[in-house]
């Protein structure tokens, strides 16, 4: 028997979450209507300083020394293979390349190090973590507030039934919307970048209305096909998995805005997203978190589709049957790796790879929703009809 | 920026060398690109052998890969959209009955059997063979390149990633001795030349990225293997009853494609009795709580007898069988005599379950036996039966007031004509319906049927269970390849291979102190994945300078140990 003090309390504290994360989003559209507007429209080359200034002072500008642009995107491959042309240059034969002592003291006389204009090696300089801006630090603050309550609701909802919380749509829906968030606080931190608590936040709003008014489920038991400790495992997998490919997308789509916005800004056109976007990190770490958010999201969504297929063994006597939510996270699994390839993959990289982690979240979408909606299988306990 | 975002190729040493070159010359830096040789050039004469190897290069590069993986996902869609004969058949001729004409041509396409079909089959195993021609030569590339040193020191260290630069009292052979040795320590594998050392470290990324790959091709053939010596069956067991595991004892029996009927392992399996419990009240009210089943079951012909509680997601598993506890229902017990005053029939017939929340069961019963007519019924059984205006229904899936209520047929069943039967519909098209009420029987209660012809009596009910049985050679592989390519995954995105270079030569003559050394640090990583490389090098940058300075410090010159915070460069 579920505890009907503790759901009537998971209730009140997600409608309560729903505020905060609603006055959240109001107050970094604040930032935007009365804050400072930040720099002048951005010139594209700048733009990864603001993020790279957390990594490290010295060793950034190395690059930029010698006339090159910091690489975005440190997971570059092709910088090993342009290494390696260098020794390629000197005789592609590995034996050559050692070189007689005669030789290499000759080439090393002519490349003497230019040390002097390279930077000092320092210990890494964090700035403050805290945004500059009141109105966002607010927005970041109230989101966190929120995060606090989204999770106490969840974790309520889970003692009032003696189980996991994740065993009907409703439920999943609040527990995937906390991950998402719990990501984005996390990410901000970690890259400030702040600003994209409003764009995670809107999605993560719109659902949990949605979930509170179309699909609430009052607290109870779960059916005999359910009650195994691996929904707790393949469920709190895919929830993890879900949170952060969330964010991936979100992030994406703002890369794609982003890029468009410093073409254009390159090319010298206005732009009206500029505002926006001066608040934003910048294509390049966009991108690059974007990225992240999947290299993590991809082994914990491997894992989950690992622990279903365990369970459904379990269950049903098969690992793997092609039942319609089986085959969905199939197809998610393999359009991530396919954008995971796209990212190693001379000319898929940029735009292209968005495109398909996009296409990506939509099948995912599809799993969640429109599996449950239009098709049925064994998976169909989301308790909406 | 453009460019910069979409193929940043315009980097360091890319326009000192034709990037052709680039990835020919040294296969381990090559390796990102799996197959390097994606833009090569079509050969030019016509040759079998430059064909053939033009289209090996093009079946094994990436962008192949990536197309393959697009089209597997794309061609899984269908799977899900149409009915699937393996999954639901039922659906399948649902399908038929809804698109009479559509539904051949899906058939002739493989299209109620996409993962089965030969153009499916066709995509992944051309990704597999990419995929081993892809994995084999970076195996061998990976293994030869572990045991080389690391690449020469480049000229300008300046043009890398990460770089940095100090300059220090001392001689450069003592500075680039000292930075060696602390790599060294560092666990980075070394290669020391003439002012300068290069340092190499994170191979581990490399192999969980082939121990991944590696990994799915056992899966694939983990899977095969179920598919050729596995099999399914299918048993619906009323209590008391027992069956053996033999292609006659089962229902439904898919072997793979090698299994023959020896090969099944000899059990039998008795159901003892079935509880069933549900939510008495709330909204939950009528929803299953739990199922159970005791088995007695025995692992040959024989053999000792040993009791099991079957539960869903709590299969038995006798001799690497697994039996799952896949459905439930009743079986109401029926006694029939016929005009000559015979019992013609006295045993349980399965009701199939028609909805769910009061668990209202149809079924029919067969009497061929039966004088001088063939006799026949179809009707409900009902756990809690209730009256809703005049329709029978049922309230609660426990039978708290069971009742039976059955349509009375006499005539002939069928059953001779041939044509295989469901035993579960009744063919009434030469059967006359007997004007005998349907109402509802309590157990032990009987009805007469009219002209004489006989007697059916409900003594009484059983529930029963339905069983899936499953043989699979290839699941313990499957799981370990899973594994495998999951532990691959972690390691190769948390495991970054990169290159520290370090250069000393004596400073400049307008340097600070004389006789010093003018040191560059530069470094590069292929593979970082989850991030940090920049704060790695930062921190060994700044420890070669403390040791280097230190140790010049040590012979006898103080040195600025202590660093300054570099200037932010913009
Ligand atoms: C069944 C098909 C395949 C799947 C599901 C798959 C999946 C993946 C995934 C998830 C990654 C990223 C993880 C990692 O770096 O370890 C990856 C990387 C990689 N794959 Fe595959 N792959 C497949 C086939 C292939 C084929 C056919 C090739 C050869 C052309 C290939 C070459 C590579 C390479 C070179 C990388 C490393 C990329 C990097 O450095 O970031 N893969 N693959």
């Amino acid at each position: 028997m579920p505890n009907i003090g503790l759901a009537d309390l998971s209730n009140a504290t997600l409608v309560l979450t729903i505020a905060l994360y609603a006055i959240a989003m109001l107050a970094y559209a604040c930032d935007f209507a009365f804050g400072k507007r930040p720099g002048a429209p951005a010139a594209a080359s700048g733009r990864p300083e603001r993020v790279e200034s957390v990594a490290l002072v010295g060793a950034a500008s190395g690059a930029e020394f010698a006339g090159h642009a910091f690489p975005a995107d440190p997971g570059d491959p092709s910088e090993l293979a342009d290494l390696s042309a260098e020794n390629g240059h000197r005789g592609s034969d590995p034996a050559a390349a050692e070189g007689s002592p005669a030789a290499g003291a000759a080439g090393d006389q002519r490349d003497k190090p230019s040390s002097g204009s390279l930077p000092e090696p320092a210990a890494a300089v964090r700035q403050s973590p805290w945004p500059e801006s009141t109105w966002v630090r607010a927005g970041f603050v109230l989101t966190c507030a929120g995060l606090v309550l989204h999770m106490v609701s969840v974790a309520t909802r889970g003692l009032s039934e003696h189980r996991v919380p994740w065993g009907n749509m409703y439920e999943f829906i609040a527990a995937i919307t906390c991950a998402a968030v719990l990501v984005l606080v996390l990410g901000a931190v970690r890259f400030r970048a702040y600003y994209l608590g409003l764009f995670v936040l809107l999605p993560v709003v719109l659902a949990l209305a949605v979930d509170v008014v179309w699909i609430y489920t009052p607290a109870g038991q779960l059916v005999p096909a359910l009650q195994s400790y691996w929904i707790a495992i393949h469920v709190t997998a895919m929830i993890i998995a879900i949170g952060m490919y969330i964010f991936g997308a979100v992030t994406t789509v703002l890369y794609l805005l982003s890029a468009r916005h410093e073409r254009r800004a390159a090319a010298g056109q206005e732009d009206v997203s500029a505002g926006i976007m001066g608040r934003l990190p910048g294509a390049a770490t966009l991108d690059r978190l974007a990225y992240r958010a999947i290299l993590f999201a991809f082994p914990a969504w491997t894992f989950a589709v690992i622990a279903g297929a365990i369970w459904a063994d379990h269950a049903w006597g098969r690992y793997w049957g092609w039942d319609p939510k089986e085959t969905w996270s199939f197809i998610t699994w393999l359009v991530y790796a396919a954008f995971l390839h796209a990212r190693a993959t001379a000319g898929w990289r940029g735009r292209r790879a968005a495109y398909i982690q996009l296409f990506g979240f939509t099948c995912l979408m599809f799993n969640l929703v429109g599996v449950n909606l239009w098709i049925t299988g064994l998976h169909s306990y989301a308790g909406i009809s | 920026m453009t460019q910069e975002l979409t193929g940043r190729k315009d980097r360091g040493a890319a326009d000192a060398t034709p990037a052709a070159t680039a990835e020919r010359v040294d296969g381990s830096a090559v390796a990102a690109d799996g197959a390097p040789e994606s833009h090569q050039q079509r050969p030019r004469r016509f040759g079998v052998v430059a064909w053939l190897r033009w289209g090996w290069r093009q079946l094994t590069s990436m962008r192949t890969a990536l197309v393959l993986l697009f089209l597997l996902a794309l061609a899984s869609i269908p799977g899900s959209v149409l009915p699937q004969q393996g999954i639901d058949p039922a659906a399948v001729s649902k399908y038929y009955a809804a698109h009479p004409s559509l539904a051949p041509l899906l058939a002739k396409l493989s299209g109620f059997d996409v993962f089965g079909a030969p153009w499916f089959a066709a995509i992944y195993l051309l990704l597999f063979i990419s995929l081993a021609g892809c994995v084999l030569p970076r195996t061998y590339r990976l293994a030869r390149s572990a045991r080389q040193p690391p690449p020469r020191a480049p000229r300008h260290l300046g043009r890398l990633p990460q770089a940095a630069g100090f300059q220090a009292a001392g001689t450069a052979e003592q500075a680039v001795g000292t930075a060696a040795a602390l790599l060294r320590r560092r666990r980075f594998r070394i290669r020391v030349g003439e002012g300068w050392v290069a340092a190499e470290k994170g191979y581990l990324h490399e192999v969980g990225n082939l121990l991944f790959h590696v990994a799915l091709l056992g899966l694939l053939v983990s899977v095969a293997l179920g598919g050729l010596f596995g099999y399914k069956a299918d048993k619906l067991l009323v209590e008391g009853e027992t069956f053996a595991n033999t292609p006659v004892g089962l229902d439904v029996f898919r072997p793979g494609r090698l299994v023959t009927a020896g090969d099944l392992q000899p059990f039998s399996i008795t159901l003892r009795k079935f509880t069933a419990r549900y939510i008495a009240s709330g909204v939950q009210r009528g929803q299953p709580s739990t199922f159970s089943g005791a088995l007695r079951y025995n692992s040959r012909y024989g053999g000792p007898r040993r009791s099991y509680d079957l539960r869903v997601n709590h299969p038995l598993i006798v001799d690497g069988v697994q039996v799952f506890l896949i459905g439930h229902g009743y079986a109401p017990v029926f006694k029939v005599t016929d005009a000559s005053g015979k019992v013609r029939f006295d045993q349980a017939v399965p009701f199939i379950p028609v909805e769910q929340s009061g668990l209202t069961s149809a079924g029919v019963v067969k009497v061929p036996d039966a004088q001088p007519r063939q006799l026949g019924f179809a009707g409900v059984f009902l756990p809690t039966q209730i009256d809703v205006g005049g329709r029978l229904a049922s309230a609660f899936p426990a039978p708290e007031y069971p009742r039976v209520s059955l349509v009375s047929y006499a005539g002939n069943l069928g059953l001779d004509g041939g044509t295989p039967q469901s035993v579960y519909s009744l063919d009434t098209g030469r059967m006359r319906r007997l004007a005998v009420s349907p109402r509802p029987l309590a157990p032990g209660q009987s009805m007469t049927l009219p002209d004489g012809l006989g007697k059916l009596t409900f003594t009484g009910y059983r529930q029963w269970v339905s069983l899936a049985i499953t043989y699979d050679p290839g699941q313990i592989p499957a799981l370990v390849s899973a594994l495998t390519a999951l532990a691959g995954l972690i390691l190769s995105f948390l495991v970054r291979r990169r290159r520290i270079f370090v250069r000393a030569a004596p400073a400049p003559a307008a340097g600070q102190v004389p006789g010093a050394a003018a040191i560059e640090i530069g470094g590069l990583t292929r593979s970082d994945a989850a991030g940090g490389f920049e704060t790695e090098f930062a921190e060994l940058a700044s420890e070669i300078m403390q040791e280097v300075r230190g140790g010049a410090a040590a012979v006898g010159e103080p040195g600025g140990v202590t660093a300054p915070a570099g200037e932010k460069g913009e």
